[in-house]
């Protein structure tokens, strides 16, 4: 894995084939299932804390307990939030986007038992 | 004490000497280091997830959220802290859309990434456009506001405290380049997380433990009990927050200075990991803002509100000194010293990120890849480089001397914000996602969006405003903040440019940067480069990590 990051063999690569490859699709679909409903999740929590900020000034000063208010506990729901999903993506993006991109990779420069990667091509960045 | 500019702090000289002193060692170091112009721009790509955690840290957090967001918790209570929810917050679209797509298909600037895929020289000249628009209006509002703290709290004239700032930044960027900077950032995350510990633990001292009573203890010390914990003190409109919220969510994805630091690490899952480290620093200094705003606000009082200045930027070192045993004590004098010197440092971090990463938009972009077209040496490229970075901060310092104190800071950072999420971010997100896309479209798309960030920030209120007119120079346009139109501007500016081209080749380059930006294949490779020597050109180093000079 780490031979293909560090860049060899790109500059023989078919690109297209390499998209369309079964390894490359199943990447970009188990990463879409994660990042889509993620996204979504965070920019609803946040817009929706962003919204009652605007919109629902009372409410989010109303006490919770004895003088912390909704709005403050709101706020630090969104710390929490953020922790959490960096935590879940981090483990995700280690247990199963890092071998599928490996072998994305791996397929792309070798689609049929071609030449091996060479290391330290310069190829990108034109 | 007093903060009469006559009446120079002697004990605030001294610490700030002692910082300035780490860095200026750190900086000799690297500069016996940084050779190529990857050393120059992305510190050899050897810096670990944690290092370059820190440095995020550092390159993020400005003044204005040390100072500026705990001034205004301090005399607008809860909606000062509606910033920092949206400064962290914005890390999760950097990590779910950017950080690891652009270490791996980047090279040192915004624009390695589009003109990939687009027509090179419109669109590097696009992204530089971009970058150059955020850092020159970042830069100008860190180098005023470096005066106008370093004057109040030191006793240094602020043409002399500009000076000295952007002196300072050109010599870590000139003989150290980002290697120097990066470490500069780290030290600095470290001296601000250290300081905000010690300011929250010190008013939990203060007021007993319990957290609780903070929000009583500051609700009632406050001008208006009755609203102090509610929204809409600072932010009176209600659709001016909501555009707040989307121009601090999406703003930080199109920041040039953050997504720069991502070539610095050796691969995407580096980089990453360094979005992980840098959430757990920069929300735990943004948790701790509240308890330095309640806090100042608890102990300081009304009668603080004088005394904490414009906009309540002198509140925190206010509390340092009154906390530390008031004013003219031992502790008091030490503790607005620390504080004092800790912010000379945030705003010395922040501007070096910030005039390195236009220094790559001058010299990669626009000089080596659109003038020279890629033919002009390495050795020349760093020169450029490093002529830009004078260039720049002397720029800088001459805007912020010539304006004075009167430029007004919060709408030059908010400028900054506004074009970083509707220039520079549709475009990077589109050209990464969208297979359709062109140079027509991001060409049209970061002039809709720099062009109406300009407009829109030039008829609000923030700079109309006056004893005689409430609102902007529209009766009708009231929003201090432009995200809701412009962002939205931007993304049709790439659509429209975009349908209205006949250019359909990119299509076919998508692909390639596709595979690339989800796979690492042909990524950069790092160089080995710490700040203590280099290791085989394989990118892995022999050591763990460069002794930490804090």
């Amino acid at each position: 894995m780490n031979e293909t990051r560090a860049g060899g063999g790109a500059d023989r690569v078919d690109w297209v084939a390499a998209e369309r490859s079964p390894e490359f699709q199943e990447l970009r679909k188990r990463k879409r299932a994660f990042i889509l409903p993620a996204t979504i999740f965070f920019l609803a929590w946040f817009f929706g804390f962003i919204l009652l900020t605007a919109y629902a000034e009372d409410f989010m000063a109303e006490s919770v307990y004895e003088g912390l208010t909704v709005g403050y506990c709101l706020a630090l729901s969104q710390f929490i939030m953020v922790w959490v999903l960096t935590a879940a993506y981090l483990r995700r993006a280690d247990r199963v986007f890092d071998p599928l991109a490996a072998r994305a990779a791996a397929r792309a420069v070798q689609p049929a038992g071609g030449t091996a990667p060479r290391a330290g091509d310069e190829v990108s960045g034109r | 004490m007093t903060y009469l500019a006559a009446d120079v702090n002697s004990t605030a000289l001294t610490v700030f000497a002692i910082v300035v002193a780490v860095t200026l060692v750190v900086t000799y170091f690297a500069s016996k280091r940084v050779a190529t112009a990857t050393d120059f721009w992305a510190a050899g790509r050897g810096l670990t997830g944690p290092q370059n955690g820190f440095a995020i840290a550092g390159d993020y957090m400005s003044a204005a959220s040390f100072l500026g967001i705990a001034g205004l918790i301090y005399l607008f209570g809860f909606d000062g802290f509606l910033y920092s929810v949206g400064f962290l917050v914005a890390f999760l679209t950097v990590l779910f859309l950017l950080a690891e797509r652009m270490r791996n298909s980047g090279k040192f600037t915004i624009a390695d990434v589009l003109s990939f895929r687009l027509n090179e020289r419109p669109a590097r000249a696009a992204a530089a456009l971009g970058t150059l628009s955020v850092a020159g209006f970042y830069l100008i509002a860190q180098m005023v506001g470096a005066g106008v703290l370093i004057e109040a709290l030191v006793g240094i004239d602020f043409w002399l405290s500009v000076v000295l700032t952007g002196g300072f930044m050109i010599i870590y960027i000139v003989a150290g380049g980002m290697l120097a900077t990066s470490w500069v950032q780290i030290i600095k995350a470290f001296l601000l997380m250290a300081t905000a510990i010690a300011l929250t633990l010190f008013v939990l001292n203060e007021i007993g433990w319990n957290p609780i009573d903070l929000f009583n203890d500051a609700k009632a010390k406050s001008a208006t009990p009755g609203d102090y914990l509610k929204p809409g003190l600072f932010l009176a409109t209600p659709l001016d927050t909501v555009s707040l919220g989307l121009g601090l969510v999406l703003g930080t994805a199109g920041l040039p200075h953050i997504l720069m630091r991502f070539f610095t690490v050796p691969d995407a899952k580096a980089a990453r990991s360094s979005v992980g480290w840098a959430v757990g620093l920069i929300g735990s200094f943004y948790v701790m803002t509240t308890a330095i705003g309640f806090g100042a606000r608890a102990v300081l009082g009304k009668a603080g509100e004088e005394a904490a200045g414009e906009g309540g930027n002198l509140a925190a070192p206010n509390l340092a000194e009154n906390l530390g045993g008031g004013a003219g004590t031992t502790g008091g004098d030490l503790f607005l010293a620390v504080v004092a010197a800790v912010a000379f440092a945030t705003i010395l971090a922040v501007v070096a990120g910030l005039v390195i990463s236009a220094s790559g938009a001058v010299a990669h972009d626009v000089w080596s890849n659109i003038v020279r077209r890629g033919r002009d040496s390495e050795k020349e490229e760093v020169w450029v480089a490093k002529i830009a970075a004078v260039a720049i901060g002397a720029i800088a310092i001459a805007i912020a001397v010539i304006g004075g104190e009167g430029l007004n800071v919060s709408f030059m950072v908010g400028l900054a914000f506004a074009v970083a999420a509707s220039a520079n971010f549709p475009a990077l997100l589109l050209a990464l996602t969208w297979r359709r896309f062109n140079t027509a479209g991001a060409v049209t798309g970061v002039l809709f969006g720099v062009i109406s960030s300009i407009a829109l920030v030039i008829i609000s209120p923030k700079v109309w405003a006056g004893p005689d007119s409430e609102g902007g120079a529209f009766s009708f346009y009231d929003l201090a903040n432009p995200g809701i139109i412009s962002i939205p501007l931007g993304f049709i500016g790439c659509w429209l440019g975009t349908v209205l081209s006949g250019e359909r080749e990119t299509e076919r380059s998508f692909d390639e940067l596709y595979v690339r930006s989800e796979t690492g294949l042909g990524s950069e490779v790092a160089t080995g480069l710490t700040l203590t020597g280099r290791a085989g050109r394989d990118g892995r180093k022999e050591e763990p990590a460069a002794p930490t000079p804090a």
